[in-house]
């Protein structure tokens, strides 16, 4: 059996609304997307949806006390454990529930109708307004079933004046065989202000396709950090939607990937309003045999005038057999707007390296030094400390130096 | 300390230098002067390891070890110094990060424990002010933005901070103004002893006014064409560089 067996076989048994019916019907007609398809051009799905998987998670004894090490030791949690909310914090402001049925508001791709037709994981989150919290919300998706493939479908809606940090983490406990087709959905409301924190670093065989939308009103500013490390397989989906004056996207990406792992990251900045920005920097690390590709799309409608976008997409091989496709695509129908973009490509600089051996530093200490500092311009838009040091370490873990900054 | 005999060197298969004798002993300053393309930097970047650099043939031994053998770390770590002419910007990482990382990779190759960061601090403070140097200074990315003095007078920071036993000052003087100069010059003198040495490479005698060598020689086309002490320096800032070469040929 194939993945498509397991999930018209799961839909069948599993009594669908009508509604979901619908939704399931439209991704059959429209299948899994494939390298004919322009934004899956690098990205070929076709071996992980070959095989078989399995959509009920196995029942289990643990607890997610039994997972602490995986916790980054925060004090506001929401824990899922095999598609079940076990914990979640008591936050003053916010009200935290479980998966909660919700239409997309926009892009429906094949992947996203899949996900809205079969999920029944995930959370609900509602900030309300004028709420300020300091310490992040961390959000932990833990797994401990072979070959599941799981589907968490998420919405948080933030208040007006709101301030909210989050982070978030997808888990396998051991080194399992897993797919996930994970979607979120981020309201702002008028001056809101939110930092999503992705770190993507998960087991060895996992693999991830993740769509986040962001849309938001006006004064409001979101930032998006996504850490990768891996995974085998990684596509991430990044929207936002500018539905308000003055509002500002932030998104980084701090990518670092060994042996033959692969990510894809696809943003979308859809500027749909006068008066607002974007900032974007995705910081690339490639190793060994791995693979990056990255397309940074930034759409400035016909009256969205004063429009202040930026966009830097800048790659680091290290071997000969990693690769990188990168593709910057402006399209600007206002013409008072001032977008700028910049994509680089290369190695480690020679003169640089000399230097730091001159001055007593090891060949391999000198590369990791400079593979950090090529990457510290992206880590410092991270805004919570530990998670800077977090990143920090599995860097220096992965790049196998001693490093401490 | 350092030993240099017969020294070729080529760079992508053309020669550069051809045939350098050069003796330099504890206590010493050697000054290296010639016009350009002489290849003054050549010769510091071969002491130092740089990998652009075919060495052909000769011996270079410092403190009886052949560097033929030695990475440029190890050359460092042994008390070699290089102080650039063109000192690289390196984003990302600032001086404080760049010192503390080669003073603890030169402890490690002495099997000595990491500085401890308060140790670290009172060290840096008391060579910046040997030199001049401000506060902030160091929490600066590495020469990113720096102007020319800066990065020079960086340069010697390393120095002073790394004591080595052989420094190269390669157009230390190029870039700097005559305070900057006066500076960085008194710092080199106050880090002077009986047991390290210095080899100062230089277009012009002003900086051997401030640094005073104990041998001047002059390399012309690959090889050191004329040895002499403290006044060849200065005749070559009457004379030039033409007599010499004719009076060689």
């Amino acid at each position: 059996m194939t993945l498509i067996d397991n999930l018209k076989q799961y839909a069948e048994t599993s009594h669908l609304s009508k509604e979901s019916q619908e939704l399931f019907g439209e991704f059959i007609s429209k299948g899994f997307p494939t390298i004919k398809d322009e934004e899956w051009k690098y990205t070929s799905l076709k071996k992980i949806i070959s095989e078989s998987y399995t959509l009920h998670y196995s029942a289990n004894k643990n607890t997610f006390k039994d997972f602490e090490k995986y916790f980054l030791g925060f004090k506001n949690k929401i824990v899922f454990l095999d598609g079940k909310l076990v914990s979640s914090s008591n936050i003053k402001g916010v009200t935290i529930s479980d998966y909660t049925s919700f239409k997309n508001l926009s892009n429906h791709s094949s992947l996203d109708f899949l996900n809205a037709s079969l999920s029944k994981n995930g959370f609900t989150i509602s900030v309300d307004e004028n709420i300020q919290i300091e310490e992040p919300i961390e959000i932990l998706f833990l797994n401990t079933t072979e070959n599941i493939f799981s589907q968490y479908r998420n919405c948080i809606s933030i208040g007006k004046n709101s301030n909210v940090k989050f982070i978030e983490q997808n888990k396998n406990v051991s080194d399992l065989n897993s797919l996930s087709n994970n979607f979120t959905q981020i309201n702002c409301a008028e001056n809101s202000n939110v930092e999503f924190n992705k770190i993507q670093n998960d087991t060895a065989r996992s693999k991830l396709i993740d769509t986040l939308n962001v849309y938001q009103k006006s004064d409001s500013v979101c930032t998006v950090n996504t850490v990768i490390f891996g995974g085998l397989f990684i596509r991430n989906n990044l929207n936002f939607e500018q539905n308000g004056q003055n509002a500002e996207s932030n998104m980084n990406g701090i990518t670092l990937l060994t042996k033959n792992q692969f990510v894809d990251n696809h943003t979308f900045v859809d500027h749909k309003n006068a008066n607002c920005r974007s900032n974007e920097l995705y910081k690339g690390i490639y190793l060994d045999k791995s693979k990056g590709v990255f397309n940074g799309k930034i759409m400035v409608r016909k009256d969205s005038q004063k429009i202040d976008a930026f966009q830097a997409n800048n790659s680091l091989l290290l071997n000969n057999d990693a690769s990188i496709n990168s593709k910057p695509q402006l399209e600007i129908y206002a013409d008072d707007v001032k977008c700028s973009h910049g994509c680089t490509i290369g190695q480690l600089d020679s003169e640089s390296l000399f230097y730091l051996r001159s001055r007593g530093v090891s060949l391999e200490e000198a590369k990791g030094l400079l593979t950090f500092a090529f990457a510290s311009e992206a880590i410092q838009n991270i805004s919570i400390a530990e998670l800077r040091s977090l990143v920090q370490k599995t860097m220096s873990n992965k790049l196998n130096v001693d490093i401490e900054l | 300390m350092l030993k240099i005999e017969n020294l070729n060197a080529n760079v992508e298969s053309t020669p550069i230098l051809k045939g350098i004798d050069l003796t330099v002993n504890a206590g010493e300053i050697h000054a290296i002067m010639g016009p350009n393309g002489s290849g003054k930097s050549t010769l510091s970047s071969v002491i130092a390891g740089k990998e652009d650099y075919e060495v052909i043939d000769g011996l270079m031994t410092f403190e009886g070890k052949d560097l033929s053998e030695l990475d440029p770390e190890e050359r460092a770590n042994a008390g070699i110094f290089l102080s650039f002419q063109y000192p690289v910007e390196i984003p990302g990482i600032s001086v404080a990060n760049f010192i503390k990382t080669s003073v603890n990779a030169k402890r490690k190759s002495l099997g000595k424990d990491p500085v401890s960061a308060s140790e670290l601090l009172k060290l840096m403070r008391e060579k910046m002010s040997l030199l001049g140097i401000k506060e902030g200074y160091i929490s600066r990315n590495m020469n990113e933005g720096f102007s020319g003095g800066e990065k020079k007078r960086n340069e010697i920071f390393q120095m002073a901070m790394l004591s080595p036993k052989l420094a190269i000052l390669d157009e230390t003087d190029s870039g700097l103004d005559i305070d900057a100069l006066r500076i960085v010059a008194n710092g080199v003198n106050k880090l002077r002893n009986k047991d390290n040495a210095t080899i100062v490479i230089t277009h012009y005698q002003r900086l051997l006014e401030y640094i005073i060598p104990d041998y001047v020689h002059v390399l012309y086309d690959g090889k050191i064409i004329k040895s002499g002490d403290k006044s060849l320096a200065l005749e070559l800032e009457e004379k030039g560089y033409d007599w010499i070469v004719k009076d060689t040929k």
